[in-house]
């Protein structure tokens, strides 16, 4: 849907009022009986009276926030509040790639975060990409709130041509300050035989909502590799729908989160076979402290004639205390007869005779546990395929656990 | 004064009492092995010294240099020069095998007061020790244990033992499921470690081990206690006579 056709949906009145005052949209949110949204409750976003982005409300962001990703010979694309930034960002692209900033396009989501978002984002990026040898490109996302409770709505569109293969690194980051909320949407569309890695890390200010709808679609012989990393933000949520469209597409969808404080994410997936002969495997990790929540639903859907399917997906959570909750909910929807399917679910606490192994050696039980929470997250982080981008979620993660650290009073 | 002295030690596992009365004490420089059949308490005895939870000592001490060793966490412990080498070492997925040795052996040289060794003399250090080991040095970049087969955990436990320069050594069954080419390296090492200010306590089912550490006493545990204790020589009149008169006498 587009932006100009929502004005029928309750949402349509935002449309209408796009720049004008208070938010009206916040009584159509999904509620908790919405068993999409059951276990990631939005009363407190709805409460919250948020204004959108404009030039008044923004915080004046004129360098980029430290910590960010290093990728060699990466194209920068930079959004505050939303909004795409010419004097942040790198103007050119390189040969392959074509990167238009204003653009109307419609999105398959469906989803009222979708449709929301639909309503308000007055423009959006749309990243074509064709050929090889094509320079990865680092989308920077920051969000940057005034006086008031700001909110956003970035729109992305990637393509990737017929045997190309393009490579995009995605950073939300927020300044702290007054609570924003950032609901992007993202489009991607693979051509036969392109492939896509994609490697998105939602690190939020701690007052922030992030709500992330991505829509991925593929080609015969298309593939993808995503990873994404959740590390914080008030209320995150990552949902990811991949349909194949063509025969031999792959997939590999994977992710980690580490929550402490009163952190709440949720990764939910939608692997749809809906062709035969594709393969899709899917590995979350994810560590809980503090009153933190995760959540992971994954469903995945074999079409009854989607035969030849391999779908794998694997959740294991860690609990670092006794004031988390985790919930999982896999869903295996296999119509068809002639499939390989697996999937595993595990969330337990750390292993005791882990840590007495690093413990007889001398390493003191803080430490140990740290490193055994490391190691258990990255093994979900070693599906990254690219070093640097490996690497750099691996010093992510061990900056979260040494602030969970320095939260507990240890230097 | 001993370098390790265990006093009337009493030990239980979920109520059940496991060892019964223990008293051993090793001078420094010496090798105490301890031999007895499955279910004796070997490996509890073991595990007490160490400090992994769930024994509950209910009797007795246990003295490093004079210290009161059972009031010690068992990371404490470790960094007070005690190492167990386990009969099973845990394999530990997404953590190298470098990250834990450097880890370890910084944790050891705080607590001496000794600065921390920087990322290339580690590298160093550990080039010189794992050839010495016959271990192909790359294997401290795989993940602790993950994949190693029975003789490559034992050698790697060997490796840490170097590395951490002890001032008592367990082995706990170090000699289960190695073959003879593995357990001459893995003697080697442990013989290369022997040392006028080091003891080690060899816990053992078979005499085989000691053929290659050659003990200076050599304790027959049964029923909780120790049964009888001579030279290396009783270890092969076990492998002779085997343990029923102990079990019989002890029960």
């Amino acid at each position: 849907m587009k932006p100009s056709e929502i004005i029928d949906h309750p949402f349509g009145s935002a449309y209408a009022m796009r720049l004008g005052a208070k938010a009206p949209w916040l009584g159509h949110l999904p509620g908790p009986k919405t068993e999409a949204w059951r276990f990631t409750p939005l009363r407190t976003l709805a409460s919250t009276p948020f204004v959108p982005a404009s030039a008044s409300n923004d915080v004046d962001v004129t360098e980029l926030p430290r910590g960010l990703p290093l990728i060699a010979g990466a194209a920068r694309l930079v959004l505050v509040n939303g909004a795409y930034r010419a004097d942040l960002s790198d103007r050119e692209f390189g040969q392959g790639l074509t990167v238009s900033t204003a653009q109307e396009f419609a999105s398959s989501a469906r989803s009222p975060l979708a449709l929301l978002n639909a309503a308000y984002a007055a423009a959006g990026i749309s990243i074509d990409a064709a050929g090889a040898g094509l320079r990865p490109i680092h989308l920077i996302s920051i969000g940057a709130a005034g006086a008031e409770p700001l909110a956003f709505h970035p729109r992305l569109r990637i393509t990737v041509a017929p045997a190309a293969s393009l490579t995009i690194i995605e950073s939300h980051v927020g300044l702290p300050g007054q609570t924003y909320f950032s609901n992007p949407v993202t489009e991607i569309v693979l051509a036969e035989k392109a492939s896509l890695r994609r490697y998105v890390s939602v690190a939020e200010d701690s007052e922030a909502f992030h709500l992330a709808t991505t829509t991925i679609s593929i080609a015969a012989g298309g593939s993808l590799e995503a990873f994404h990393l959740g590390l914080g933000g008030a209320l995150v949520r990552q949902e990811i729908s991949v349909r194949f469209e063509g025969r031999g597409a792959a997939a590999r969808l994977n992710g980690a989160y580490a929550l402490s404080g009163r952190a709440h994410h949720d990764f939910t997936t939608v692997m749809d076979h809906n062709v035969p002969d594709c393969h899709s495997s899917q590995v979350f990790k994810g560590v809980a402290d503090g009153d933190s929540h995760g959540v992971f639903q994954g469903r995945i859907h074999v079409a009854r004639d989607s035969q030849r399917s391999d779908a794998r997906q694997l959740h294991k959570a860690l609990f670092l205390s006794r004031g988390p909750q985790i919930d999982c909910k896999p869903e295996l929807e296999i119509y068809a007869d002639d499939v390989q399917c697996a999937h595993g679910a595990a969330t337990g606490e750390i292993d005791h005779d882990h840590l007495f192994y690093l413990m007889s050696r001398g390493i003191d039980p803080a430490t140990a546990r740290s490193l055994l929470v490391e190691g258990f997250l990255t093994e979900a982080v070693i599906e990254v395929s690219v070093p640097d981008v490996q690497a750099h979620f691996i010093d992510a993660i061990r900056t979260w656990l040494k602030s969970r650290e320095i939260a507990r009073g240890r230097p | 004064m001993a370098l390790l002295e265990i006093k009337n030690l009493h030990a239980s596992v979920a109520g059940k009492a496991i060892l019964k009365g223990i008293t051993l004490a090793l001078e420094p420089g010496t090798v105490h092995a301890i031999m007895g059949p499955n279910g004796t308490g070997k490996s509890t005895l073991s595990n007490v010294i160490a400090g992994r939870e769930g024994y509950d000592v209910t009797e007795g001490e246990v003295l490093l240099d004079g210290k009161n060793v059972l009031a010690m966490s068992a990371d404490e412990r470790a960094r007070a020069g005690i190492f167990l080498a386990f009969q099973y070492p845990v394999e530990i997925p997404g953590v190298t095998t470098s990250a834990f040795l450097k880890t370890a052996l910084n944790a050891k040289r705080r607590a001496e007061g000794k600065t921390e060794v920087d990322a290339m003399e580690f590298l160093k250090l550990v080039k010189a020790k794992t050839a010495a080991l016959g271990m192909p040095y790359d294997m401290i970049k795989r993940a602790l244990n993950v994949g190693f087969s029975g003789g490559e955990k034992k050698r790697a436990e060997v490796l840490q033992m170097t590395l951490l320069e002890p001032r008592l050594a367990i082995l706990d069954e170090t000699d289960s499921g190695l073959d003879i080419d593995a357990l001459k390296v893995v003697s080697e090492g442990v013989n290369s470690l022997r040392a006028p200010d080091r003891a080690f306590l060899v816990i053992t089912h078979y005499q085989r081990l000691l053929d290659y550490i050659v003990p200076d006493h050599v304790h027959v545990l049964a029923h909780g206690r120790i049964a009888a204790s001579g030279g290396k020589e009783l270890a092969v009149e076990l492998e002779a006579e085997g343990y029923a008169k102990y079990l019989d006498a002890a029960a």
